[in-house]
């Protein structure tokens, strides 16, 4: 027993004399090892701004910055370097940039990447020099117009966040919150929902119609100019522009169905056509695109692209839109862009194969373009019977 | 066992009983560390510094620690000066710190450190603990240093980091790598036994009292049978 309580005692004393001296020399090294880490760190804030001294963290919570602003440091002379999380191709895509103190770019380094073709290691070197007007000259890299299209817009971040915190202010809304902030400032009792509506009739210069999802009005827009309409046609806004031929045609508007079963030569592609009373067909098109007939290999998705377009009796597509689609993520899925389908909007038979291709997707563009031309070929089988 | 000099405690280690190369201790570290020169010299130099320290140490309490609890007690102390060398090591060498990263946590569990505090600290005085420690030491950093330059000499062309104008034309990278560590572990070993020539250690003397059974196995038993 005496024997078991010695060992004991000895063991823990000797722990207590070794806990004893690891915490002293812990308590020596400590403060040197953690100024070894912020020098690590300086390190990679150097990389980007070679003449930085005395970097000093700057708490971003008590600004309003661009959302992909993680980090940033407020240099000696007045540089900052940033941080950026943004996403490419994949998520997860961190830059760092440093912004020199005129608002130029100093340097621009990806930190760590998801990408999958490595372009994003070298681009920054395009950067450096660059400020918040020439950034936009940069040239994407065709086939990685993801990866270095995000990075131009993180440094463009980076450039305006530089400007933020030395108190400018920078309009920093995505295009999306301008065309929102846009409409319901034309149309304030809409309570900012709107819907942007599938056109049906030809409605001349009018670029897009907005419907409040209250019921309580239109905003059509036209060019750069916002002009509010309420449910009965009144025009809201003073506006120079005459659009009431393009309101009256909207609010007498009507369409009734097609039997297309009653037309032995339609196009497979065709899901359903309607007529407008000012003559107008619409039709519902499924497009073959990646989803039914990409290789196997890369286990495409087996769904159809459904597209909605309308066309005036003479050939002329009013509007093109896409319903729905499974195409290949990041790649395909592009034909849901409203810059892609819109691209259509104007053109007729002659020309409507001329549209930009979307990168990386030929499969599905070529689709899209078959579809659209089903439309055309649907709309000649339609008047000839009439 | 003890009668010899004390100067023969400290340089025995150096070739006689190499720990590397004929006691065959600390064969983990001895191949991960030696691709490059100034990592193994590092390694050699934090080992030196913790088989010096824990020998004095336990040599000091070799009478106060009871016998059945003596490896839990080396184990602490050795534990302990290994955190403190990776402290110091990670203050003021953070380059050295990176380039040997868990090998010097690992130190605790070298044999060489265990092995010569159940071996000669726990039955010798504190200085020739200490001379035992400083000669096993600097065999350890030797053998070391002697294996990197081979190898990093082969294999990457420069030496302690710096380019060779030859070598680096021609280095032959499968000396850098683990197959090429094992055979030069190999052919140094047989080089330093054809130096020695059978003068190393009767196998008597470290066989039974370094074994990790020894303290269960009815003592001098298969002492005979080495015999």
């Amino acid at each position: 027993m005496n024997r078991s309580i010695k060992s004991i005692l000895v063991l823990v004393c000797i722990c207590a004399v070794t806990s004893l001296l690891m915490a002293l020399t812990n308590e020596l090294t400590a403060p040197i090892i953690e100024k070894n880490e912020s020098a690590a760190a300086n390190a990679a804030l150097l990389q980007v701004m070679p003449e930085g001294k005395g970097f000093e963290a700057v708490d971003i919570s008590t600004y309003t910055l661009p959302s992909t602003i993680s980090e940033a440091y407020k240099e000696a002379n007045g540089g900052y370097v940033f941080k950026m999380v943004t996403s490419g191709y994949s998520t997860n895509f961190v830059i760092m940039c440093g912004v020199s103190p005129d608002k130029s770019v100093s340097g621009a380094l990806c930190l760590s990447s998801g990408e999958t073709l490595g372009y994003e290691k070298t681009f920054g070197e395009n950067m450096t020099g660059k400020n918040i007007q020439t950034v936009e000259e940069i040239d994407t890299v065709s086939g990685a117009t993801k990866t270095t299209g995000a990075y131009i817009s993180a440094v463009k971040d980076a450039l305006n966040a530089a400007i933020i915190l030395d108190g400018g202010s920078v309009d920093i809304r995505t295009e999306e919150e301008i065309l929102a902030d846009n409409l319901s400032a034309a149309l304030p009792q809409a309570d900012g929902a709107f819907t942007k509506l599938f056109i049906v009739e030809d409605i001349g210069f009018v670029d897009a119609v907005y419907s409040a999802d209250n019921n309580t009005g239109y905003v059509y827009v036209v060019g750069e100019e916002f002009i509010a309409v309420d449910a009965t046609g009144n025009i809201l806004s003073e506006t120079e522009t005459d659009i009431s031929e393009a309101v009256s045609k909207m609010l007498a508007s009507s369409v009734s169905d097609i039997d297309i079963t009653a037309y032995a030569d339609m196009p497979t592609a065709i899901v359903s056509a309607s007529v407008s009373a000012t003559g107008n067909y619409i039709f519902d098109i499924k497009a073959a695109g990646f989803g039914i007939s990409g290789d196997a290999w890369y286990n495409p998705s087996g769904e159809y692209i459904y597209i909605k377009i309308s066309v005036t009796s003479e050939g002329k597509i009013i509007d093109c839109f896409t319903v729905s689609q499974k195409e290949t993520d990041g790649i395909g899925s592009a034909c849901a862009d409203e810059e892609f389908y819109t691209q259509f909007n104007g053109k007729d038979e002659s020309n409507f194969r001329e549209i930009d291709a979307i990168s990386g997707a030929t499969i599905t563009t070529n689709a899209y373009k078959t579809a659209v031309s089903r439309a055309f070929e649907a709309l000649k089988i339609l008047k000839g019977v009439e | 066992m003890n009668k010899n000099g004390n100067l023969s405690v400290l340089t025995k280690g150096i070739l006689k009983e190499n720990p590397v190369f004929i006691l065959i201790l600390g064969t983990c570290p001895t191949l991960a560390t030696t691709n490059n020169v100034i990592g193994a010299f590092g390694m050699g130099i934090a080992a030196l510094a913790v088989l010096v320290c824990s020998n004095i140490l336990i040599s000091l309490l070799r009478k106060i620690i009871p016998d059945n609890v003596r490896i839990p007690c080396y184990i602490v102390i050795i534990a302990g000066f290994v955190t403190i060398v990776e402290m110091v090591v990670k203050a003021f060498f953070p380059a050295l710190y990176e380039m040997l990263g868990v090998y010097l946590a690992l130190i605790t569990v070298n044999c060489i450190i265990l092995g010569r505090a159940e071996m000669f600290a726990s039955k010798n005085n504190v200085v020739r603990s200490a001379l035992d420690g400083l000669g096993m030491g600097i065999g350890f950093t030797l053998a070391l240093c002697a294996m990197a330059t081979i190898r990093e000499v082969l294999g990457a062309g420069s030496f302690a980091g710096i380019a060779i104008p030859f070598m680096t034309d021609y280095k032959i990278e499968f000396f850098i790598k683990a197959p090429g560590g094992m055979l030069v572990y190999g052919l140094l070993i047989a080089l330093v036994y054809k130096i020695t020539s059978g003068k190393g250690p009767k196998k008597r003397e470290f066989s039974c009292n370094g074994c990790p059974s020894a303290q269960y196995c009815s003592n001098g038993s298969c002492a005979k049978e080495v015999e």
